[in-house]
């Protein structure tokens, strides 16, 4: 029954349910975070392995620089919508808790990654990988759903703080790329040890753990923080 | 009348910590014994690891005093962790220098990307840097409150750099302090101990002098203010 449900439930629902339709409707984010993120591979490409190296032992860390790239990216549209047609008003006088506010634009960035993520994986290995094993992109797929918690959370977090200052296209990238250097980090090495054809799964444990700790951490931060982001 | 209390606070700390300064300088080049196995350079690893441990210390204040302004939204305590966050950046640089340079002298290089503490410090210098930067593009009341929300943020990804030290595996970094206590003789223990507290003396004593030259400044805008009323 739909009238059992607690109304932050319904209410989570109805602001994710927004974003994704709206998304759906204009294709305005997702397209644009996956050609720049193809765009990028090939940048890197050209960067460090235009002499025609196999770059198997760098496809961890070129799709993480990339994922983490495209990741600001899509934080930075995500209050746009909003912004652009006055939306923002109306929801921050609409009696929904903040939190559950928060919530929901993490759940909808998410999802535009893990849509980029469904595509810009397999094109990685395509691009990277010599021989690609359909095991180890699913194991990669394992590490993208873990490390997305964690970027979601904090790229919520951080959009908020971007959206209400001064030059909000250039606070966002330095504000949020440091923080997710550790992000980075355990999701490129969680890749490679599936990737580089070592197969470490103990090591491949380890930093999905690590990327485990790192979301619940910046799960509690915003959970203590978010009441204070938004304007009174 | 301005309340005098805060300077001569400024100057007993500042002296204690002069006299601990002196105190740590000589003990650690002139008493401590000299280590076996590196020799001289070894000498930096005192101001190294003390630098290292009050300026975490620094960021850690910052946000005790940034959630103390979430909940207060008392202006001073904004003022004291944007201050400590001013200091632990400061003291971060030096880490990464005295880092530097005693990677140098052991490894033969002056920067080891391999070494995820080292990195790790860098982490932080960006993470902080950035701090600075939302300071300047928020406005009024905002700034605070941005400030204080971002001081805890960033705070928690210090125990993260931590912990990807014991995950990433360092070979590198020599591991001074284990789980079972310090991995050095007390004769250097006493003196790092020394240097440890020379060095929180110097944050205090900085943190001070700003929140005095600080109170200063709005006593004087305060005054100017009164003179162009009356005027």
């Amino acid at each position: 029954m739909s009238a059992a449900r607690p109304a932050w439930r319904r209410q989570l629902r109805a602001l994710l349910l927004k974003d994704l339709r709206l998304e759906l409707r204009t294709r305005d984010t997702v397209v644009a975070m996956l050609l720049f993120a193809i765009v990028a591979m090939t940048i890197f490409q050209f960067a460090v392995g235009s002499r025609g190296e196999d770059l198997t032992p760098a496809a961890g860390g070129i799709l993480w620089a990339v994922l983490a790239l495209t990741a600001v990216l899509g934080v930075g549209r995500s209050w746009v919508p909003e912004r652009e047609q006055r939306v923002l008003d109306g929801i921050l006088g609409a009696p929904v808790p903040r939190d559950v506010l928060m919530a929901a634009k993490a759940g909808a960035i998410y999802a535009y990654l893990l849509a980029v993520e469904i595509v810009a994986v397999p094109v990685m290995a395509l691009f990277f990988i010599r021989e690609p094993d359909p095991v180890d992109l699913l194991l990669i797929g394992v590490v993208c759903l873990i490390a997305n918690v964690g970027i979601a959370v904090l790229g919520s977090l951080l959009a908020v703080l971007a959206l209400f200052a001064r030059a909000r296209e250039l606070l966002l990238p330095v504000l949020f790329l440091p923080s997710l250097l550790p992000v980075v980090i355990a999701a490129a090495g969680a890749t490679h040890a599936v990737a580089a054809g070592t197969n470490d799964l103990a090591e491949y444990r380890g930093y999905c753990l690590f990327l485990g700790v790192y979301a619940v951490i910046f799960g509690l931060v915003a959970y203590a923080t978010y009441e204070h982001v938004f304007d009174d | 009348m301005t309340d005098a209390r805060p300077s001569r606070r400024l100057a007993v700390t500042g002296g204690v910590s002069a006299a601990l300064v002196l105190l740590a300088t000589y003990g650690v080049f002139f008493v401590a014994p000299e280590d076996a196995d590196q020799g001289i350079i070894q000498k930096i690893f005192y101001f190294h690891v003390a630098i290292a441990i009050v300026g975490l210390g620094a960021f850690g204040v910052a946000a005790i005093y940034g959630i103390r302004y979430l909940r207060s939204r008392d202006e001073r305590f904004d003022e004291i962790s944007s201050i400590s966050i001013g200091i632990g950046l400061a003291f971060s640089v030096l880490v990464v220098i005295t880092g530097s340079i005693w990677a140098k002298a052991s490894w033969g290089t002056w920067w080891v990307w391999t070494d995820p503490r080292l990195v790790t410090f860098l982490i932080v210098l960006l993470l902080y840097a950035a701090y600075f930067v939302l300071r300047s593009s928020a406005e009024g009341e905002r700034q605070a409150r941005y400030s204080a929300v971002y001081s805890v943020a960033a705070f928690a990804s210090v125990p993260l750099s931590f912990y990807s030290v014991r995950v990433a595996r360092s070979f590198v970094h020599p591991v001074v302090f284990t789980q079972n206590g310090a991995d050095m003789p007390n004769s250097m223990l006493i003196w790092f101990v020394v240097t440890l507290l020379a060095t929180v003396g110097v944050f205090l004593t900085l943190l001070q002098i700003e929140l005095v030259q600080r109170r200063a400044d709005r006593a004087l805008r305060r005054v100017k203010a009164r003179l162009e009323a009356t005027a």
